[in-house]
């Protein structure tokens, strides 16, 4: 065996010093013997990395699988909880706009001028009627119906706060997208990576 | 600004600025930290949980004024720790059946270069298993990057000892794998 053999795993570490290192390094460029070695031992350094690599993709691959249906769930459940917390958005019906009151309006409020001479108290109260009670003409029906401003809800969970590391490629979201339909109801429900 | 609200913002500065480099830390060193404690036989939600402690830990060294000297083996070293308190995790390591890896290794591979992958890993596995226990975390520590100064560090022994066994453990893998 080589009198510089001892050395060669440390050399090719970078942990000698660096006269050292020189001198294993004029020797191996001479030696066969220490050339194979090296080859050798920078082989099984790259096998042990790639078994660690393996290990840890096995390991986190087996994990996120036990996870895969829990996850499932909780995305469904998301969906559903924002299905049920949008705000619900109703038609404006131009009919319940008129309404006999609106035209027995002027009548109230002339009253209350007289009443507000008297009882200031009684201000507040009739100004707190909306200001639309002196309308006598009918509003006219609106030509075009009611359409969301917004059509659909996008929800975006980093898939690495859900699944175990590695197991995803890193920055792979999936994103819950939801149509809401005029009546506040979900037209269309879909996941993505 | 009145004058005492420089020293009163102080503090909080230091603990954003040490947040901060925590984060950075994390983003560099998570995986290494989890590859080698799966490595050393603990299950990844165990390995996970080891992490995140770890580096709270450091997040309250760093915050109590500690040392910011070699990080990174003080970060292995308590994580290598936390790993020996599981007794029953560290201590399968190696040893437990890795069939289903097998089949996961080779997924994508050819038929034939699966079969050498799985046979080559089945060595090194059986030849990992043989090495003492220092050889193992030697090895292991190495294969993350840290220097022989650090992996004495975190286990507590002289670099020249370090030096020594991980050039055993090299040599032997080398035979028992016939590389």
């Amino acid at each position: 065996m080589c009198d510089f053999q001892p050395k060669l795993v440390a050399w090719l570490d970078h942990e000698l010093p660096e006269d050292q290192a020189a001198e294993v390094e004029r020797h191996v460029q001479a030696c066969e013997e220490c050339r194979a070695e090296r080859e050798n031992y920078e082989q099984v350094s790259r096998i042990i990395d790639a078994y660690c690599d393996a290990v840890m993709g096995a390991k986190t691959h087996r994990s996120t699988l036990r996870w895969v249906p829990a996850m499932s769930a909780a995305l469904l459940a998301i969906a559903a909880s924002v299905l049920f917390l949008a705000p619900q958005r109703h038609r404006i019906e131009p009919q319940s706009v008129v309404t006999p009151a609106a035209t027995a309006a002027p009548v109230r409020i002339l009253a209350a001028e007289s009443v507000l001479s008297t009882e200031p108290v009684a201000h507040k109260k009739i100004h707190s009627r909306p200001a639309a009670l002196p309308v006598q003409e009918p509003v006219p029906e609106p030509t075009t119906k009611w359409q969301p401003a917004e059509t659909a809800v996008q929800i975006t969970i980093p898939a690495e706060t859900m699944f175990a590391p590695g197991a995803i490629p890193e920055g792979m979201n999936f994103v819950a997208e939801l149509s809401i339909g005029p009546d506040g109801s979900v037209e269309r429900l879909r996941l993505r990576p | 600004m009145s004058d005492d609200s420089v020293p009163l913002a102080l503090p909080f500065l230091r603990f954003a600025a040490r947040s901060s480099e925590v984060t950075v830390l994390y983003r560099e060193l998570r995986k290494p930290l989890l590859r080698y404690l799966v490595c050393l036989g603990l299950s990844s939600d165990e390995a996970q949980d080891v992490v995140q402690d770890s580096f709270v830990s450091l997040q309250h060294h760093l915050a109590g004024g500690g040392t910011q000297d070699n990080i990174r083996g003080w970060l292995f070293r308590v994580a290598h720790n936390q790993a020996r308190n599981r007794q029953t995790s560290y201590h399968r390591r190696f040893g437990e059946p890795l069939d289903s890896e097998m089949d996961f290794i080779a997924a994508g591979a050819t038929p034939e270069k699966a079969v050498l992958e799985k046979e080559r890993f089945r060595r090194l596995r059986s030849a990992i298993g043989l090495l003492a226990e220092s050889e193992r975390e030697c090895l292991l520590l190495r294969a993350e990057g840290l220097r022989y100064r650090e992996i004495g560090d975190v286990l507590g022994l002289a670099t020249s000892t370090v030096a020594d066994t991980i050039d055993r453990a090299i040599k032997k893998l080398a035979e028992k794998c016939n590389v």
